[in-house]
């Protein structure tokens, strides 16, 4: 199977590779996997408590090519927006982006989850409950 | 909750004689191959109950039996319907064998025909605590990796490559040792309570998502360790 160039582009040259301090109140991290694949993604942001803007992305995610160019494309599209616009993307955005086949489709959820994951951590630190919809994710 | 499938519950109508028939391979009363028993799962296919610990010589046996009954070289003269029936059936076989001979493919298949593990339905999900441990071992290879990359070291290095593999090697014997003791509980749990049943479901599936973790952390050591 082959990655398409964007896939490819993001596997050799990845954005935002590394980590933020985990303990740090403005930090939110996501930690995700998929079992099926042994794929472990993690996705960290630092947000602005005044503005909600997301100032600072990073991830680390051990997996394979269409793992790491989901959350490397994850951490480019939330750097500066706001934690409502960040929510507001779909793995399918992630799909079409990257022109993902079918089987690595589970990536770009596992992208979008990350993203939810580590906001909703940042919630959590604020003392911000999520709407019980954003919790139930799929 | 489907109820473990037998022949002797499964109303069979034959597709030529449209008799019912006792038979799951040949119908009783006109003894044409008959069509694969709507929704009878790989276990009920043996003739089995859905055990985990199976005695691999009686399946094996089992398994030539039938596969010597629907072998397609037996119908070369028969309708083409036959024909094509010993094909479909015989291919059936041959992935419920595949299937049930590993004892971790079995788990997984177990737990799909019990509803625990459907592709697509119920999205697999880890706890947290695994994928924190998960992570901080993969990072730990990777800073083996690293140090790979930058040329130091290499003899040392290979020592904590080979420390790292006979860990994860000793993680991946400690999952499966835990697979088995929950295959037991869940063979003593077979007709039982179906909270019991669940639970036990339930801690299978989180043992195959730390098992499918570990695997990959194994395999990827072997690889580096190939190339130092």
């Amino acid at each position: 199977m082959a990655y398409s160039d964007k896939v490819v582009d993001h596997y050799n040259n990845p954005r935002n590779v590394g980590s933020l301090p985990k303990s740090d109140p403005d930090v939110g991290t996501g930690l995700v996997g998929a079992p099926e694949c042994g794929d472990v993604m993690k996705l960290q942001m630092k947000i602005n408590p005044e503005t909600q803007v997301i100032e600072e992305a990073k991830f680390k995610t051990f997996g394979c090519g269409s793992a790491i160019a989901s959350s490397s494309l994850a951490t480019e599209w939330v750097k500066g927006k706001t934690v409502d616009e960040a929510l507001a993307i779909k793995n399918t955005d992630i799909v079409r982006e990257l022109s993902l086949p079918p089987v690595k489709i589970h990536c770009s959820v596992l992208a979008e989850d990350a993203i939810k994951a580590a906001i909703g951590d940042w919630k959590k630190k604020h003392g911000v409950e999520l709407p019980a919809a954003e919790k139930a994710s799929h | 909750m489907n109820t473990v499938p037998t022949s002797a519950e499964a109303p069979l109508v034959c597709w030529n004689c449209h008799e019912r028939t006792l038979g799951t391979v040949f119908c009783s009363s006109c003894g044409k191959l008959l069509e694969l028993p709507q929704g009878i799962d790989y276990f009920a296919l043996f003739e089995m109950p859905r055990r985990l610990w199976i005695d691999m010589s009686s399946l094996e046996q089992k398994f030539l039996q039938l596969s010597w009954k629907l072998h397609p070289d037996n119908f070369v003269n028969a309708s083409e319907q036959e024909r094509e029936l010993s094909l479909e059936r015989s291919s059936e076989l041959n992935d419920a064998y595949r299937t049930l001979r590993e004892p971790v493919a079995r788990v997984e298949y177990l737990l799909a025909i019990e509803g625990e593990r459907k592709e697509g339905e119920k999205k697999q999900q880890a706890l947290p605590e695994l994928l924190e441990e998960v992570f901080e071992l993969n990072e730990s290879l990777d800073e083996l990796r690293e140090a790979k990359a930058s040329g130091a070291d290499l003899a040392g290095l290979k020592a904590r490559l080979e420390a790292a593999a006979k860990s994860f090697q000793e993680k991946l014997g400690d999952v499966d040792g835990k697979l088995q003791a929950a295959a037991h509980e869940w063979d003593a749990a077979l007709g039982g309570e179906r909270a019991t049943r669940e639970r036990i479901m339930g801690r299978l599936n989180e043992l195959l998502n730390r098992r499918s973790y570990i695997r990959n952390l194994v395999a990827n050591v072997a690889k580096e360790l190939a190339e130092v």
